[in-house]
């Protein structure tokens, strides 16, 4: 098992800000460059959020397979719903009973009790253990993130609002900074900079240590000498990996029409949160697709969302909206959210990957801080599963466990059953120290 | 005037020595050494399986012997001894033995001869684990402890992990560095005029708040604020004359109880004024009442003291101001401006005192109040804090006042409220403000609801306590906050997105669409803003008129320092790339050159240009490049080939007869060699001004430097790799060899404790310079609470990071090394103990005998000693009996046995495991018999001590040297037992002989390309 406090270095590393992390190679396990086997897609993890609940009265599934039937809100996933598993009554004990809204989100993906007052306190999310777990062998562990900004302040509970401003957790005391501009999002996974900027360091050591030769002893030049054979091999490695991630990168621009060739976005926010989120969607769908990261967190509202929805005709703001259970506007709210998340599983489901496609070797995993707004009730939690990990996972199927025991409904047994199919396998994450069954 | 002896000393040891070949001595080892080894002793000591793993058939040439003369030395005593060859084995005749030793002992005086002095090659290194760690630490400020994941170094033949030898770079190696460096950068903090690291990395938001208001936070609670202690002030200069101070002045006074003098000075007046009354006649009763010097108890003077302060404090929380939001129609109280407002108000009226609090003797008792429950989100919370004061006034009888004298009392009221402020600083806020729920903790806070805020509140202290220095200092401090975690944007940004829409009434958590033409934080929207709030002000006569001010100072307040801190940042560029310079002079060691510097500067801009990169994250990523060249990562000698600062000496007389070349260290070199001996880690800036200066190759200078450094707290650093390794529990800390189940009271804590025992010992003898004899004898030992409870001391009161001393060790069983219990449990196998290992550890590790390898097929004791039939003891005696085990087991097993009274924990027992008594009664070579730890010692201290001192020196002079020792070394570290023992043992003694040594101070010019005679003896020199 890893660890994770903020001051160990795991071995992946660094250039954190860009709301993601940048690789570097890890030399004992570099991927060989080239076509990967056919039986060895990358899994890949992403996750969406959405703050502030759903109308009760518009989310169900029922059946399985093409029997399946979805509700309003859920119809988005129509044409899906054969990959995808909708599963109802999980939770997070450690989030319940201890006020509203930031106290019910920030451990959604760890599970961890957290602190109130002055000081931040969580514990390492899901996605960040599988980045910290397969994150060597893309060129970023992760990508995290939002399009509404966070917000840190003190919620009435006297939580700390950064726990309302974020899912991802790299440390018990840090989140992952969330990138909110496309373009900076875009920018760190495309224009290799992780890489180019090792290798430029790397060159600079190089030219350092051959300037030196002229100067030093020839004694003191044998251990410069096998200081820069080491170099050589690092930035070999370094520079391969980056090559082969952009032969990765053609070859999936040359097999695939579909898979739209993107444009850098333009700088700065995009006013129209249809368009923010679907510029985000298109980011992770494309940095699953070229494997430039396999692990992905995107918050398209946040807890106490401030955002509105003139294009739904929603007067209110989402949260004052999530405060009428029932209403229209609010299922409207939780809708768009949900046809974003199709979105970006019907864009890597029409990535050719194999036999099958990008989803199907991905775990997609939609997901609310609670079940209704009115009542801030989170004793269950909406949640969809998109995505079959190359097989590793059933999909078409409901999954209701809201009759089950407290000990087959927590959300931290799903988290294991999930790290399991990456590898990462675990005693205890959380408060669970077992699978969730029938998964 | 400092005689430069030292300057003399360097050029001396730089000329080229004679190195003569001597025919005599190849001459006798191929005619007449070779003969009498292969006649007596290769009939063991030859091929694969050579007795002691020595094959003396493989020496052919006198070269190997130099080379590896250690072991020949030992040929040299075991024949003197008699030992060898051993017993059934016909001793060879005297006349030759003799000419073999006579033959031994020349070859070594040759050798000195010809190397006397040398520097010996010592090849570049990179940094080692630990002084990576330690040079982290001093050039960041943090103990990030990063090479816990790199891999462990290995140590060279000497032991020690400091050397070229041994110190290889690898790949993975070099990998980990990289990672290192980026996770290093991740913690650097920009401030308006430099950078600095923090403790943790400083990417995320909330960690850049934190790190700001702590410092912020940690300053106020700095700050002498306590009343009390100015009444005791006070009343010591008004006694001064009975006290025996008679000439001390208030500032004297302040300045020794670590008080602020200007405040001092302003209580002082106010309990002197004439015609007082109301509060301050009351307090200066109180004061004058102070129990005189002669007759007064501390506890009661303190207790007074204390009393007055109360009396303060609670006089001003009754009469301390009360403000509320102004009314805004169909704005709510909690609104950003109204509440801050609000804030300012409370924060500029602190050293007011509300004359309403006062009542008439005269006035009928007043109605007490309802008191109003908590109010709800968003509003005003002044009308409950006002019945819980008024409730709280109603009680006190020191605010009803003469109504005649009405206005007389209320300006005495106002004076003590001058002079005793409410408060003198908020550094925490709730929800609500003032408010006596259970919600504070929320450190520095502007008591925002969910939006981040932040407000500063001290102007007492800034007014009343603070000197310029202070003041400026807090300023400064704020300021960083801002610059740092750009609060006031992001509050301002979270504001604009969900409660700026309660202007355009759509409630108070909702926002404002983001605008289309402009950042956020642009002025036109931050006016166009303040506009919006201002129309909501003027829109209801019936609004407060204050409204409109208060609206006006928020947002302009706002937008001037969005603006001021965007200039401060376009200003701090230049100076941050100074700070960027002066970092990588640091981390290099010495100046840097010109073309360096402009590598540097051009490095960031390309990183700015070409890599689009920002401004921090270009200086960042030159931090990682630093951090990776290698004129950070090793030791390298920039100057072995004649440079101008450091000529070669080389005297046209003896141009032929060339040993070695040398030349003296520069004064940079000598800076880092040093801080590297003595602290494992890089010079610091004293330091680096004397090798600046030029003045630290000076003798006195030298060792002045030296005497400072060894009392600085890095010393640990030479306490922990030197001692550790020399003594072998470097590695301590992760051992995992002890049964927790059965040792119970081994944890982590412990261990943790155990490991440190030794290094708080010799860190003690090194920086109070005490005797390396101590180490031995020493009838004391370090302690804390753990470790203290495992040796049976009294309880110590503290956290695992408190040490104390404990003398009269000797009545718990501890003294000085030998009985400490890391190495009586590192050399226990678990569930034993092993005399054979302890007393091999004393044998070797602190005498430095050398004893040869067990063979490979001895058995093994049985491991668990509960279940053994004898005692290990019994069990060893019948081990010796076999004359081939008792050769080696006679010289290690009396040493070791009389640790049987220490468990394998090493805890104090009176029986073994198996409940046997022990037995520490040691029959010694020579036959003296003594008893367990005290025995020992008496027989070292008889026997064997100059074993002891000998080995320490070698064990040192390697350790400083970064390489192995070589005979050449031989007279220096005679001339360190020398000076040892004519200064009673001293540290210094060790350590000065060393640093003042040609070894030290010069470097071997070790190329042949570029020595100045590259005649064969030269090459063949380099041994």
């Amino acid at each position: 098992m890893k660890r994770s406090s903020t001051n160990s270095i795991s071995r992946r590393a660094v250039l954190r800000g860009a709301g993601c992390t940048v690789a570097l190679p890890w030399l004992e396990s570099l991927a060989p460059a080239g076509v990967l086997a056919p039986s060895a897609f990358p899994k890949r993890f992403g996750v969406v959020f959405l703050g502030n609940g759903i109308n009760e009265d518009h989310w169900s599934a029922a059946g399985d397979g093409a029997a399946m039937k979805l509700s309003k809100t859920l119809s988005p996933l129509e044409p899906l719903k054969h990959k995808i598993n909708v599963i109802d009554g999980l939770y997070v004990k450690a989030l319940t009973g201890q006020g509203i809204h930031p106290g019910q989100t920030g451990s959604l993906l760890s599970g961890a009790h957290i602190t109130k007052g002055a000081v931040v306190h969580s514990a390492v999310s899901v996605d960040q253990m599988i980045a910290n777990h397969v994150g060597d062998e893309s060129p970023q562990s992760s990508i995290v993130l939002a399009c509404e900004q966070p917000m840190t302040g003190y919620h009435e509970t006297n939580f700390s609002m950064v726990y309302s401003s974020h899912i991802s957790w790299q440390s018990p005391d840090s989140p992952v900074p969330v990138e909110v501009y496309p373009s900076l999002a875009w920018d760190s996974l495309f224009d290799n900079r992780g890489s180019l900027l090792n290798i430029s360091i790397l060159d600079r050591v190089k030219d350092r240590v051959q300037e030196l030769t002229g100067k030093i002893s020839s004694t003191d030049k044998t251990k410069l000498d096998e200081f820069l054979t080491s170099v050589r091999e690092v930035e070999k490695r370094v520079d391969g990996m980056r090559k082969s991630k952009a032969a990765a990168e053609d070859a999936a621009k040359a097999r695939n029409t579909v898979a739209a060739i993107m444009e850098r976005p333009a700088n700065g926010l995009p006013e129209d949160l249809r368009d923010h989120a679907r510029l985000m969607c298109d980011i992770i769908a494309i940095a699953f697709q070229t494997d430039k990261t396999r692990v992905a967190s995107l918050i398209i509202s946040r807890d106490l969302s401030a955002m509105y929805y003139p294009f739904l005709d929603v007067k209110e703001g989402h949260h004052a909206a999530s405060h009428n259970n029932a209403s229209d506007g609010y299922e409207r709210i939780a809708r768009f959210h949900v046809s974003q998340f199709a979105y970006l599983a019907s864009k890597l489901d029409s990535m050719k990957e194999g036999d099958g496609t990008v989803l199907d070797n991905t775990c997609l995993m939609f997901l609310s801080n609670m079940w209704i707004g009115r009542k801030h009730d989170n004793s269950r939690l909406p949640l969809v599963l998109a995505g079959g990990l190359g097989g590793a996972l059933k999909t078409g199927r409901t999954l209701d466990y809201r009759n089950d025991t407290e000990d087959n409904r927590k959300m931290c047994s799903l988290y294991l059953s999930l790290m399991d199919r990456f590898g990462l396998e675990l005693q205890q994450f959380g408060d669970s120290q077992t699978r969730l069954e029938r998964l | 005037m400092r005689a430069k002896v030292l300057t003399c000393l360097l050029a001396s040891t730089a000329i080229l020595l004679s190195a003569a070949v001597t025919p005599d001595l190849d001459h006798d080892f191929q005619q007449f050494v070779r003969p009498f080894i292969a006649k007596y002793c290769a009939g063991c000591h030859s091929g694969q399986s050579a007795a002691a793993q020595f094959d003396l058939n493989a020496y052919t040439a006198l070269a190997l012997v130099t080379r590896d003369y250690p072991r020949w030395a030992l040929v040299g005593q075991r024949l003197i001894a008699r030992e060898m060859p051993p017993k059934p084995v016909p001793p060879p005749p005297a006349n030759e033995t003799q000419r073999v030793i006579a033959w031994i002992h020349a070859v070594r005086a040759e050798q000195i001869r010809k190397f006397d002095g040398d520097p010996g090659v010592v090849p570049a290194r990179r940094l080692s684990n630990a002084e990576y760690n330690y040079t982290i630490r001093d050039l960041t400020g943090h103990d990030m402890q990063i090479t816990r994941e790199f891999p462990l170094d290995p140590a060279n033949p000497a032991g020690f992990d400091n050397s070229g030898e041994s110190l290889t770079m690898s790949p993975a190696l070099l990998n980990k560095y990289l990672q290192a460096a980026r996770e290093i950068a991740k913690h650097l903090v920009f401030l308006p005029d430099n950078f600095e690291f923090a403790a943790h990395p400083m990417l995320a938001e909330s960690d850049r708040d934190k790190w700001a208001i702590q410092r912020i936070v940690k300053f106020y609670l700095r700050q002498p604020t306590k009343y009390a202690d100015y009444f005791r002030a006070a009343w010591r200069y008004k006694y001064r004359a009975a006290l025996r101070e008679r000439h001390a002045t208030l500032a004297a006074i302040a300045a020794d109880a670590k008080i602020s003098p200007k405040y001092l000075e302003t209580v002082w007046r106010l309990l002197n004024e004439r015609r007082a009354v109301g509060p301050v006649l009351k307090l200066q009763t109180m004061w004058r009442n102070l129990p005189e010097p002669a007759s007064h108890e501390r506890k009661t003077l303190d207790a007074k003291c204390l009393e007055m302060q109360e009396f303060v404090i609670r006089i001003r929380a009754q009469t301390a101001m009360q403000f509320a939001a102004p009314k805004v129609r169909g704005l709510p109280p909690a609104s950003q401006p109204l509440l801050n407002w609000k804030n300012r108000e409370f924060a500029s009226n602190r050293r007011q005192s509300d004359s309403q609090a006062l009542r008439n003797d005269t006035d009928p008792p007043p109605v007490l109040p309802e008191i109003p429950k908590y109010p709800g989100l968003h509003q005003e919370a002044a009308p409950r804090w006002a019945a819980l004061m008024a409730r709280a006034r109603a009680a006190d009888p020191d605010l009803v006042v003469p109504a005649a004298q009405r206005m007389r009392y209320e300006a005495a009221f106002a004076r003590f409220a001058s002079v005793f402020p409410d408060r003198f600083y908020v550094s925490e806020r709730g929800r609500y403000f003032p408010d006596d729920s259970e919600d504070p903790a929320r450190l520095l806070s502007a008591g925002y609801h969910n939006v981040m805020g932040y407000f500063r509140d001290d102007m007492p202290l800034m007014e009343l306590i603070l000197d310029e220095n202070g003041k400026r200092e807090i300023d400064r401090l704020w300021n960083d906050f801002d610059y740092v975690a750009s609060f006031t944007a992001r509050t301002w940004t979270q504001f604009y997105f969900n409660q700026s829409g309660e202007a355009l009434g759509k409630g108070a958590e909702s926002g404002t669409p983001r605008p289309r033409d402009h950042e956020i934080t642009d002025s036109e929207v931050i006016v166009s803003m303040r506009d919006a709030y201002l129309a909501k002000a003027v829109a209801d006569p019936a609004n407060d008129p204050v409204a409109p001010r208060a609206i006006r100072e928020h947002f302009d307040g706002i937008n001037a320092t969005l603006r001021a801190l965007e200039t401060q940042r376009k200003e701090a560029e230049p100076k941050h790339l100074d700070a960027l310079l002066r970092f990588a002079a640091r981390a290099y060691r010495r100046p840097l050159t010109g073309a360096e510097r402009e590598d540097l500067l051009s490095l960031y801009r390309t990183l700015r240009t070409k890599n689009q990169l920002s401004h921090e994250d270009a200086i960042r990523e030159t931090v990682v490049s630093i951090l990776m060249s290698p004129d950070f990562l090793y030791h390298f000698d920039l100057q072995s080939t004649a440079s101008p600062e450091a000529p070669v000496i080389r005297p046209a007389s003896m141009k032929s007869s060339a040993a070695f070349a040398s030349r003296p260290l520069s004064g940079y070199e000598l800076a880092s060699r040093l801080s590297y001996f003595l602290w494992s880690s890089m010079p610091d800036d004293d330091l680096m001004k004397r090798a600046a200066s030029g003045d630290l190759v000076e003798r006195d200078v030298l060792l002045a430097e030296t005497r400072r450094m060894l009392k600085d707290p890095r010393v640990r650093g030479l306490a922990t790799e030197f001692a550790g390794n020399w003594l072998g529990f470097r590695q301590f800390e992760n051992i995992n060899t002890v049964d927790r189940e059965r040792f119970p009271s081994f944890t982590n804590d412990l261990r943790e404790a155990m490991f440190q025992e030794p290094v708080r010992f010799i860190e003690d003898a090194l920086s109070n310079n005490g005797s390396v004899l101590d180490l031995l004898y020493g009838n004391y030992t370090f302690v804390n609470p753990v470790l203290a409870r495992h040796y049976g001391m009294p309880d110590i009161e503290g956290s695992a990071g408190t040490w104390v001393r404990v003398d009269n060790a000797s009545r718990y069983g501890r003294g000085g090394l030998l009985p400490m219990a890391v190495f009586l449990t590192q050399n226990s196998p678990g569930l034993r103990t092993s005399p054979v290992k302890r007393g091999n550890w004393v044998v070797t590790r602190l005498l430095g005998e050398a004893i040869p390898p067990p063979p490979p097929t001895v058995p093994e004791l049985p491991a668990d000693e509960s279940k053994s039939e004898l005692p290990v003891r019994d069990m060893l005696a019948k081990h010796r009996e076999n004359a081939m085990c008792g050769a080696c087991h006679s010289r290690i097993d009396s040493f070791g046995l009389p640790f049987e009274g220490y468990g394998p924990v090493g805890n104090i027992r009176t029986k073994d495991l198996a409940g046997r008594p022990v037995d520490t009664m040691i029959t010694y070579p020579g036959g003296e018999t003594l008893d367990g730890l005290a025995g020992l010692q008496t027989f070292i201290r008889e026997h064997r001590q100059h074993q002891f001192i000998a080995n320490i020196s070698r064990k040192l002079l390697a350790y400083a040297l970064n390489r192995s020792l070589q005979l050449s070394d031989e007279p220096l570290i005679e001339r360190m037992q020398a000076r040892a023992a004519a200064n009673g043992y001293r540290f210094s003694s060790l350590i000065e002989t060393i640093v003042t040594s040609p070894q030290f101070l010069n470097r071997r010019i070790s190329d042949p390309q570029h020595a100045p005679d590259s005649d064969s003896h030269l090459r063949r020199a380099k041994l």
